[in-house]
């Protein structure tokens, strides 16, 4: 009898990411659904704005393109994280109350690494649709270009920063219900607050000054308006030193503080009624 | 015992029912407030949408402002509404996800009524909290001459909107039933009832405000009926006659839906097979 060799860290992290984006390939009804629900997204998306500038040729700095270019990009961004973990059973809160978070703390991948994995493989998964979605979009005409190539590059960046604050945000509420036992309201808060804040409803250029200095302070608009912004040129590049840095602030802040809740979550978890 | 008795002898039990549920609720406090904030929050961000688009785009489709804000103040009251008195039928695929829906079918209630009273709304409060002083603001502010006739119309359309929004999600809700994973549509519809049902459809594209108006009938919820109200009833789309009879619409539209609903029960298969 041979000993089987525990797998090493990444096949370990591929196992795991993979979980979600596999049990989405194997049901094409759902995917079927995924594609007709993003298609007909944009093209509402694409007809409200362009109707909202029939009268008018520019807006809060933003022409006709810009603006429709802002909330396509919008929507298919939120498309990246659209999977919905609560059918796998596979949600902090679930586990906390079955009970079966303690198996998360038993497992050779540690609690934390699980999250993140599982969290990879979910938004890899949703960028890939986002990313057909954009090429169509852009073939199509629907999408105008990155407002220079460095503004392209730029966007990239901050994307993927804004993500990573998305992520925090997100794993920041989960690690909450350690200590709350409930959380779905909570959840559901900063969902409408993304959504809101970080300019997935309409472009925050729109909006009351009052609205976009509270945003400024606020890790929403990292997550969403910098990025598409850039996009379509609307914050200059020689703004993009600053802007980065505050993704990064973001970043760092979120990652010391969820890497104590973690921490703190871990003396929480009892097995067998402690 | 008569059928009279057999009513508010059902009406009572589910009297006692809201009250338990609504004392579980207050078992998390923290999460009792936060879900009357969700109620708030989404409400006001809807709000917030709704007046920067009027404030940045002033006109829409030839209607006035505060006719723009009578549709979105209708329909977020009738959305309250929806959710304090048939909510739950949107979360009908996590019922039949935990089994619940097995457990329902053995007891001595319609099952429909147990869905509804499986847990108390919370977030209907600020929902409702917001819808109401929106609606107050909305109807404050509009000139109209507010006769006996037009109080009674702008009743029901929000009790038809009530029922137009209840029939939507029910409709819906019957392919859980069957697919729990069908959840992502009722989010989704919702996502576009609260994106296209605050503003004149007029502005859209033919082939979208049709959409809408007979695919999914956001346009009775309260486009219809604020036209009618406000007197804006050309190029709805649909002749002005059947703009003014979308509370009856609406009310045909429910029991349609559950009929279809109660169709979908008898072809209901639990998780387990």
């Amino acid at each position: 009898m041979t000993a089987t060799a525990a797998p090493t860290t990444f096949p370990r992290a591929w196992r795991t990411a993979r979980v979600t984006p596999l049990a989405e390939l194997l049901a094409p009804g759902r995917i079927a659904a995924t594609a007709v629900r993003l298609g007909l997204q944009v093209f509402l998306v694409t007809c409200l704005w362009r109707a909202l500038y029939a009268g008018t040729h520019s807006s809060a700095g933003l022409v006709k393109e810009q603006a429709v270019s802002y909330a396509v990009l919008a929507a298919l961004a939120t498309r990246i994280r659209g999977l919905d973990r609560g059918a796998g059973r596979d949600t902090v809160i679930q586990h906390i109350q079955y009970g079966t978070i303690v198996y998360w703390f038993l497992r050779p991948v540690p609690p934390q690494r699980y999250y993140l994995y599982r969290a990879l493989g979910d938004q890899a998964y949703g960028f890939a649709w986002a990313a057909v979605a954009y090429a169509l979009c852009r073939l199509t005409g629907v999408l105008q270009a990155p407002a220079s190539a460095g503004a392209g590059a730029a966007f990239a960046v901050s994307l993927l920063l804004g993500q990573i604050v998305l992520y925090y945000l997100t794993l920041l509420i989960d690690l909450l219900c350690f200590w709350t036992i409930q959380n779905n309201s909570a959840l559901l808060i900063l969902q409408f607050a993304q959504n809101l804040l970080s300019g997935a409803y309409a472009p925050l250029w729109f909006f009351p000054g009052w609205f976009v200095a509270m945003s400024a302070v606020l890790p929403f608009q990292s997550t969403l308006n910098v990025p598409l912004s850039l996009y379509i040129g609307r914050i200059p590049l020689s703004d993009l030193p600053a802007q980065l840095a505050v993704q990064a602030v973001w970043v760092l802040l979120l990652a010391l503080l969820t890497r104590l809740l973690w921490r703190r979550a871990a003396a929480r978890v009892v097995s067998q009624g402690g | 015992m008569d059928s009279v008795s057999r009513f508010f002898a059902a009406w009572r039990v589910a009297r006692r029912i809201i009250a338990l549920t609504f004392r579980a609720r207050l078992e998390y406090r923290a999460e009792f407030l936060m879900n009357v904030g969700i109620g708030i929050v989404w409400q006001v961000s809807i709000i917030v949408f709704a007046t920067v688009l009027l404030g940045r785009f002033p006109g829409m489709g030839g209607w006035p402002s505060d006719a723009v804000l009578l549709i979105a103040a209708m329909r977020m009251l009738s959305h309250g509404l929806f959710v304090l008195f048939f909510g739950r039928v949107y979360f009908l695929s996590l019922f039949v996800q935990e089994g619940f829906v097995d457990g329902f079918l053995l007891r001595p209630m319609p099952v429909h009524r147990q869905v509804q009273l499986a847990y108390f709304p919370t977030n209907a409060i600020g929902d409702l909290l917001v819808g109401v002083s929106m609606f107050t603001g909305a109807v404050w502010s509009i000139d109209l001459d507010w006769t006996l006739p037009r109080i009674g119309y702008v009743i029901a359309g929000l009790l038809g909107g009530m029922l137009m929004e209840a029939a939507i999600f029910t409709s819906l809700s019957s392919l859980h039933l069957r697919f729990p994973a069908a959840q992502a549509w009722s989010i989704w519809t919702e996502e576009l009832l609260a994106t296209f049902g605050n503003y004149p459809l007029k502005i859209l594209p033919g082939v979208i405000s049709g959409a809408f108006t007979f695919l999914l009938p956001l346009a009775f919820i309260a486009y219809f009926p604020a036209a009618v109200l406000t007197g804006h009833t050309s190029g709805l789309g649909v002749p002005a006659a059947v703009a003014a009879a979308a509370p009856l619409i609406a009310l045909a539209a429910y029991v349609g839906s559950r009929y279809l609903w109660k169709w979908s029960l008898r072809h209901y298969t639990g998780v387990n097979g």
